[in-house]
């Protein structure tokens, strides 16, 4: 069942053509983000959902209810903002009654849901305090325990978390998801964060300049990327040009490029000629020293039948990184690659490499 | 070494800068603290030698009925410009901040014209404009209007840099809580900003009391302000009284600084 439907929306501001046509459908219970870069309207949509922004056209559907035209507060929503937007001249008791004694609940129940989720958010005992006595952690949980203690059918959160440090940060990514999936409600994330997107929703959606780039799953959105845009801002990765030689069932090609044939995997329908950039993540390839290998320089890429590929090259640069060894490695078309390693056993800058890495690794992009 | 190069020992040059400091200050407060001290005088005249402490200046004052009216009369004229300008002044810093588009430099240009103004030239310019609408000054409403009119700058300014400071999503919080437009300005913003109103109120007071100008040209018949009863005063006398007036003028600027330190701080005043 879907929870909320954004059914096409336009947003301009003068010429600025914010939102351009933006459908998405969240099913109840689902953790969706909202990830670009700056300007590209995310934030835009989130405050479209939330009432304080007007689309000029589309429709905006709580569930069943049209609320397009409805103000922020007949939507019965939970907003968590940058800044926290804490009362200071409340105590957190008084943050967190302030929608209850709106929504006119009982003083007894009110309380008693006070209590509840300041127990929820790990605040016991902090009642009585005021926002400016709390640290910027314990500030995040109140605006999160203010948002979810009037119940509402949907939680909005606008870059809750860009005002941490990274330690908190990351324990926060956690929490705020664990709380979720507990409570079971409805929540649109805004971030510009991708690692933050990655490990906490259920569905991203990438935009970029009032569109959307792909709207799916983590492990979508990173295997197979829609666009060199999505592959280049959701993590690291590398591409090598080249022409669709042959098509192999389903999703399996061959592509001819400067260094070789290789095998490759891609979406269905890629028509044999056609400008294609073959994406590989870091991670997915593994080096042997050339030496080591056997192999002779610039061999044939693919390994007939196994679904394996073998570039040759060599390194040209390499970082430490504490868990892995970054390498950049030249092949011999002058594509430079970027390999992790493992980081105690590194490679030389200069020594011939042969680079390793899987048909089903690899993604095939429009270019 | 040289000058005031070194980190944290003291240089001569720090010495002298405080002495300096030290001799403005004393030069700025010696007169006022002069004329407390003649209000204590027990001689007839507002001179030196100093004869001795006695409060019969203060009692004279208290038993002369012109200075006891001229002194309610201000504090009305002035409590009803405070009181329409926390009003007024807060509804039009509201107004700047929020919703004026194009021309809000103009718009507050024009709030704040009475303080760059020469408070004469508002006088006759707003004596011209009541002769013409035929009030004239035979009413108490002309010098009211001209109060509120040089002491709504106090009220706006302060409200607006509370405005400034304030962090809007605040009342979009509020919003999403379901809280409709009236009780989200009641619950959250008019909080927030409460210091600069409360802070713009007491000077709007302080200087309505004090305005001679204003006053002078707008009064209406038989009735005078303490500044223009005073100024009445000392054009014919010459003992303390002057001074104890002084004295309970300065009292209340004193005690209005201090109710804005204990209720909102004296560091919220920011223009």
């Amino acid at each position: 069942m879907t929870a909320l439907t954004i059914d096409r929306i336009n947003k301009r501001y003068g010429n600025l053509h914010i939102l351009k046509d933006i459908s998405i459908p969240i099913g109840q219970g689902e953790f969706v983000s909202l990830l670009g870069p700056s300007g590209c309207g995310k934030t835009t949509t989130l405050r479209c959902i939330a009432g304080f922004e007007r689309p000029d056209t589309g429709r905006i559907l709580f569930g069943e209810r049209d609320v397009t035209r409805a103000l922020p507060e007949q939507r019965d929503i939970g907003m968590v903002f940058q800044s926290y937007a804490l009362f200071p001249h409340m105590t957190v008791a008084e943050n967190l009654s302030f929608g209850l004694e709106v929504r006119k609940v009982a003083p007894a129940d009110r309380q008693r849901r006070i209590a509840d989720v300041l127990a929820m958010v790990r605040l016991e005992g902090y009642d009585k305090r005021y926002p400016r006595e709390l640290s910027g952690g314990q500030q995040q949980r109140v605006a999160l325990a203010r948002a979810l203690v009037i119940e509402p059918s949907v939680l909005l959160l606008d870059e809750p978390l860009a005002n941490l440090d990274a330690t908190l940060r990351d324990e926060m990514r956690f929490f705020i998801r664990d709380l979720q999936q507990r409570v079971g409600i409805t929540s649109i994330y805004v971030t510009h964060d991708q690692a933050e997107a990655m490990v906490m929703s259920d569905k991203i959606v990438v935009m970029n300049a009032g569109t959307i780039s792909q709207f799916g799953s983590p492990r979508e959105i990173y295997e197979r990327p829609a666009s060199q845009s999505v592959a280049g801002f959701i993590g690291r990765s590398n591409t090598i040009s080249g022409k669709i030689a042959e098509a192999l069932g389903q999703d399996g090609y061959k592509v001819e490029t400067p260094c070789g044939s290789i095998g490759a995997t891609g979406p269905a329908g890629l028509s044999k000629g056609a400008e294609v950039k073959i994406m590989i993540r870091p991670e997915n390839i593994s080096t042997r020293s050339q030496a080591a290998s056997g192999h002779q320089q610039g061999a044939g890429a693919e390994e007939a039948g196994s679904g394996e590929n073998v570039l040759a090259g060599s390194v040209v640069n390499s970082v430490y990184q504490g868990s892995a060894n970054q390498l950049a490695v030249k092949l011999g078309s002058g594509d430079r690659v970027i390999v992790d390693v493992n980081g105690r056993n590194p490679l030389e800058v200069g020594e011939q490499v042969a680079l390793r890495f899987a048909a089903r690794d690899t993604w095939l992009l429009a270019s | 070494m040289t000058g005031a190069t070194s980190g944290v020992e003291k240089t001569i040059w720090d010495r002298l800068f405080t002495v300096l400091v030290a001799a403005i200050y004393i030069f700025l407060m010696f007169p006022i603290v002069l004329v407390v001290l003649l209000s204590f005088n027990s001689g007839e005249f507002l001179a030196f030698p100093l004869e001795g402490f006695s409060l019969r200046w203060f009692e004279a004052l208290f038993s002369n009925k012109r200075f006891l009216d001229a002194t309610l009369y201000s504090i009305q004229i002035a409590a009803t410009s405070t009181i329409v300008n926390a009003v007024i002044g807060t509804l039009a810093a509201i107004y700047v901040a929020r919703h004026a588009t194009v021309a809000r430099d103009y718009i507050r240009l024009i709030m704040t014209a009475p303080l760059l103004v020469p408070e004469i030239l508002t006088a006759i310019a707003l004596l011209f404009y009541f002769y013409e609408i035929r009030i004239g000054t035979d009413y108490s409403i002309g010098i009211q209007i001209g109060h509120i009119v040089v002491t709504f700058p106090y009220v706006f300014l302060n409200v607006s840099s509370a405005l400034f400071n304030f962090d809007r999503s605040q009342e979009e919080a509020a919003r999403s809580l379901g809280a409709g437009g009236w009780m989200t300005f009641r619950r959250v913003t008019l909080p927030a900003i409460k210091p600069g109103i409360i802070t713009g109120c007491l000077f709007a007071f302080v200087i309505s009391f004090d305005i001679f100008n204003i006053s002078l040209l707008l009064k209406s018949l038989g009735s005078n302000t303490l500044p223009l009863e005073l100024f009445d005063y000392l054009r014919f006398n010459f003992d303390p009284t002057a001074a104890a007036i002084a004295s309970l003028s300065i009292f209340m600027t004193f005690a209005a600084i201090l109710i804005i330190d204990r209720t909102v701080g004296l560091r919220s005043l920011r223009f």
